[in-house]
């Protein structure tokens, strides 16, 4: 169901491509507000047993050179509903570490972050693992273009609302990251479509990894908004911060996920 | 029927007896004005009576008039724009029917002397008020030579485009689902082919386009910014006559002719886009098994039955359709009809009965064998209108009515095979009806005043069956109700006051005011910028409130040199209640709770309108100027703050120039500048698991750049007396190719991932075109 947008946008730009003989695109100077630095987190804790990352930084402006302009010294703990609390260690600027340990599915995980004198926390539920029985491989061709993409082969559980986030990799660089949920396709084997908007093709001999992430509601809401402001098929609001489950206005999020992932390659 | 008739005069005279009082001595004279040739009814025809004072009327909608007069003899001039006027004498001693036919007149060119007045735009009361003219349709340059009456409205103050090429237009600064749009009184809900480059309207097919951006007269509602009345040619009552075109893009044909002559006529006319015959061509099988077009087609008969008695019977039925080999189809259209009974009840009292049914609807199907599906939505209307003008004396002329209008929507119904992965879905249907009655007075106070005041009561009953979840102001579900077909759900009363107001100066100068209160009951939520076929409708319900505007407006005519030149300057300012935006991450696609995800505000427009008009010569065109501003408020955006509606230009310039140079030849231009529309830019950026993410700082505080573009075109006509009418169309849009801005992306650079850039999109440079058009 997810894809049926993608085959809308490419089927509008073939109508632009087919009419619009004339369309163009050009790189141009635009003079940009800057904006006050402002503080970003990103965490993870998953159910795999290993050490789980929190990253902290600021906003740079538009012009600079893209960075991760990493915030030093905050304190990071992590608490679980069922009464643990994990101190993280920063191991360099702006990233900070926690001790090797296994997230539990089920349980709430308050991220608290203080920084520059602030305290930023938030909370996310880690949903039970959905793992993927293969991934294999689809042609789609729109316009002349044949392209390849991964599928993701799995069974959704049925009766419980479950949302999935899949970062691939081609030859281990980073290519997509996309969120789905099940609205469409509650409790059915499902075929996920990895329809990506990076660089690379996908070439026989590519090695192909998909993590697989289950996220709760929140953590989808988000990354879907972020989705959105790229053009994909949301209502045509102006592009906004997406909503973030830190407070005191911090941008960024933290995901209590679970996780698993596969590789393979194209024969 | 002279139960009903008796019953309702009965009525109508109890109601309005204080006007009536020395409409005794008076006699009534009526009658439809048509074009002598076509046999067409002309609407807007303004006459004229002049023995004392000069006073008068115009046709109706039917080109219908009725005028009280006391007995004497009076000059009659009769004039409409394009047509030979008409100048006689009657004498008034008795009640007369008196049809005229008016010759047609293309040259345009002398500027007839006469003591006769062309001055009704300064006189009438009514402001806000844009009609075209069709053959400024016909000669106005547009993309790729397709006429477009929506594309040369937006030339005019007021109104502006919603993007490049884009049919959907801003009026006063409202969205565009906030205009109604109506063809033949049929709603159309999804007014655009080809995500709106093109308008559903053939203008072959279309005899009379009045737009209303303000003063709203009271027959009207439903929308908050504008009506745009469209009527469909009736049909050429004398003889058959065909006409056509094969144009770039598509190909068009019109036959029309008498059915049983003078009393009855038709009128077929049909148009279809031929973008994929090309692909057709291609050797690449992924390629030519692409289907892209669209067609619209326009039909109407009608049946003179008496001279009290006249029936009309139209349709639209328009369709675009989309398939990417066998993967992937989408088709969406509108199709409509409308049955009107005309009736004269007697020589005074006009009745129009319309019964109308419109519905749009879009299916998209995804072939994929393990993720089939089918979406199928839809809304539909039942429509019964009934509208009686009534000319109680030479002072007042009132119109009433009722406006009965049952919505069924179906967001969206899925199925799918038993293979796939997807799972069948119904969103439920939501049923609502619209009952709104109406009465307005156009009045004659003195010489120097006219006045058109009215009321428009409207309301809204939604109707189970369904569940129907009341959310808190964060989207969050605190109860939810189940109701049983039929069962009221909820409803909502809004008295809509609708006055203005000219007071003449001097015979070529007026001043208008206006007060208008509109209210909307259906929603857009719209997937696009553009216009999509995927737009949504929503109504009112237990969460979402009528939306309502107020408008007041004042303005000052004057009409130059014979009333060759007409300027205007219109002053105007609205206050929007319950406007709709949307959270962020809103998903509308088979969303069974959209209401949760919706944000209510405010809204408040200002802005002056300056309109200079060459009506007459072998030069004729306009100039249109606005300055405005348009801004909105949400509690959920900005915290709160007044911040720019993505439709804000400051300014917005049009010229129109239409130059006879010949017999044969006519040149024309247009020339459009506005301001950039206000949008987001971000203000800084920041990493997210390596990408690279933008931080947008408060909503529309940036500019696209400004917009300007000139197109030129040229008209060669064919040797006169032939029976074979043919001409050559040839157009240049964006004559000195200007790179306009449709859309601006930021991405990292290709070649230096940790630099970011700004990549500007040109839909249309410089395009030429040519139509070679027909009639016989």
């Amino acid at each position: 169901m997810k894809k049926y947008i993608q085959n809308l946008k490419l089927s509008l730009s073939l109508i632009f491509g087919v009419i619009v003989l004339s369309s163009c695109e050009k790189v141009i100077d635009l003079e940009l507000k800057n904006a006050d630095p402002l503080i970003v987190i990103e965490g993870t804790v998953s159910n795999q047993s290993e050490n789980h990352f929190v990253r902290i930084s600021k906003t740079i402006p538009f012009d600079q050179t893209t960075s991760f302009n990493g915030v030093k010294g905050a304190q990071v703990t992590l608490k679980s509903s069922a009464g643990l609390s994990v101190a993280f260690t920063e191991i360099s600027n702006g990233i900070y570490r926690s001790p090797r340990f296994r997230g539990t599915p089920g349980l709430t995980y308050t991220l608290d972050v203080l920084a520059d004198g602030k305290i930023y926390s938030a909370e996310s539920t880690m949903p039970s693992p959905v793992i993927p029985d293969s991934i294999g491989f689809k042609t789609l061709s729109f316009f002349g273009n044949s392209n390849i993409y991964p599928t993701v082969y799995y069974r959704d559980p049925p009766k419980i609302q479950n949302q999935y986030r899949y970062i691939l990799k081609i030859n281990g660089k980073l290519q997509g990251d996309l969120v789905f949920e099940d609205r469409f396709n509650d409790g059915n084997a499902v075929s996920d479509v990895i329809i990506y908007d990076g660089e690379d093709d996908i070439k026989s001999g590519d090695i192909v990894e998909i993590e697989m992430q289950s996220i709760d509601r929140n953590v989808f809401k988000y990354f879907f908004a972020l989705s959105q402001i790229g053009g994909n098929g949301g209502p045509p609001v102006a592009p906004a911060n997406p909503e973030s489950n830190f407070s005191n206005g911090a941008l960024g999020i933290f995901n209590a996920c679970t996780k698993s992932t596969k590789s393979v390659m194209l024969k | 029927m002279p139960f009903s008739k008796n019953v309702l005069l009965f009525g109508f005279l109890l109601f309005f007896c204080s006007f009536s009082v020395n409409a005794q001595e008076n006699y009534t004279i009526n009658g439809v004005v048509k074009d002598s040739l076509s046999g067409e009814t002309l609407i807007g025809v303004t006459l004229k009576f002049s023995a004392i004072s000069q006073s008068g009327t115009s046709t109706n909608a039917y080109g219908f008039y009725s005028y009280k007069l006391s007995p004497g003899e009076y000059n009659l001039s009769v004039s409409y724009i394009g047509y030979r006027s008409i100048n006689r004498k009657v004498s008034i001693n008795s009640d007369i029917r008196l049809d005229l036919n008016m010759l047609p007149d293309n040259t345009l060119e002398e500027i007839v002397i006469s003591s006769e007045k062309r001055n009704d735009n300064v006189v009438n009361a009514q402001m806000g008020v844009a009609k075209i003219n069709l053959s400024e349709i016909r000669n106005v340059p547009v993309l790729f030579g397709e006429r477009d009456v929506l594309k040369t409205l937006q030339l005019l103050p007021g109104i502006k485009s919603a993007g490049e090429g884009n049919s959907g237009f801003y009026v006063r600064g409202g969205s565009t689902d906030q205009n109604l749009i109506l063809l033949d009184e049929a709603p159309v809900y999804n007014a655009s082919h080809l995500l709106g480059f093109f308008s559903t309207f053939n203008s072959d097919a279309i005899k009379d386009v009045s737009v209303f951006k303000g003063g709203m007269p009271a027959q009207y509602g439903g929308r908050l910014s504008s009506v745009l009345d469209i009527r469909m040619n009736d049909g050429n009552k004398k003889e058959f006559t065909a006409e056509g075109g094969i144009g770039l893009i598509s190909s068009r044909l019109k036959v029309e002719g008498p059915i049983i002559k003078d009393k009855s006529s038709f009128m077929i006319s049909g148009r279809r886009t031929y973008a994929d015959a090309f692909l057709a061509l291609s050797k690449d099988s992924s390629i030519n098994k692409n289907t892209l077009y669209f067609y619209d087609l326009n039909a109407k008969v009608n049946y003179q039955i008496d001279d009290k008695n006249t029936l009309y019977l139209s349709g639209y039925f328009g369709r675009d359709e989309l398939g990417l080999s066998e993967t992937f189809g989408f088709d969406w259209g509108n199709a409509t009809s409308t049955l009107r009974w005309n009736h004269l009840f007697s020589n005074r009292l006009f009745s129009n009965t319309s019964l109308i049914y419109s519905n749009y609807n879009y299916v998209i199907e995804n072939f994929l064998e393990e993720n089939n599906f089918r979406v199928n939505s839809s809304i539909r209307d039942m429509n019964l209108k009934q509208d009686f003008q009534l000319a109680l004396n030479n002072s007042h002329n009132i119109r009433f009515g009722l406006d009965l209008i049952h919505h069924t929507i179906a967001p969206g119904n899925i199925t799918a095979s038993a293979t796939s992965s997807v799972n069948e879905i119904t969103i439920e249907k939501r049923k609502g009806s619209e009952i709104a009655a109406y009465i307005s007075d156009e009045w004659e106070v003195n010489d120097k005043l006219n006045l058109v005041y009215g009321l428009r009561a409207s309301s809204f009953y939604l109707f189970g069956p369904g569940v129907f979840p009341t959310f808190d102001k964060d989207g969050n579900i605190t109860s939810s109700k189940t109701y049983d077909a039929g069962k009221l759900v909820k409803s909502y009363f809004n008295l809509e006051p609708r006055v203005s107001a000219s007071l003449q100066l001097n015979e070529f100068s007026s001043l208008k005011s206006s007060y208008t209160r509109n209210t909307q009951n259906l929603h857009l939520m719209s997937n696009s910028t553009a216009s999509s076929p995927t737009d949504l409708y929503i109504m009112n319900s237990n969460n979402v409130k009528p939306e309502i505007a107020d408008q007041i407006a004042l303005g000052y005519f004057r009409n130059f040199n014979n009333d060759n030149y007409e300027f205007s300057t219109e002053l105007y300012f609205k206050q929007l209640q319950n406007q709709i935006d949307y959270r962020s991450g809103t998903d509308l696609r088979g969303n069974t709770n959209v209401e949760a995800d919706l944000l209510f505000g405010d809204g408040r427009a200002f802005g002056i309108e300056l309109f200079l008009k060459k009506r007459f010569g072998k030069l004729n065109g306009w100039v249109g100027y606005t300055l405005s501003k348009t801004e909105r408020k949400f509690n959920d955006i900005d915290q709160g703050r007044w911040f720019n509606a993505k439709q804000d230009r400051t300014h917005d310039l049009s010229l129109v120039g239409i130059y006879k140079a010949a017999e044969r030849w006519t040149f024309s231009s247009t020339f459009v500048f506005n301001t950039g529309n206000a949008v987001t830019f971000p203000a800084g950026k920041y990493q997210l698991n390596n990408k690279t993410v933008y931080y947008y700082p408060e909503r529309n505080s940036n500019r696209m750049p400004n917009y300007h573009r000139l197109d030129l075109s040229a008209t060669l006509e064919g040797k006169p007396g032939k029976k074979l009418q043919s001409s050559w169309s040839f157009g240049i849009y964006n004559m000195y190719n200007r790179k306009n801005a449709y859309s601006i992306d930021f991405r990292d650079d290709p070649d230096n991932p940790t630099r970011t850039q700004a990549v500007r999109t040109t839909l249309f440079g410089i395009i030429p075109s040519i139509t070679w058009n027909f009639k016989f």
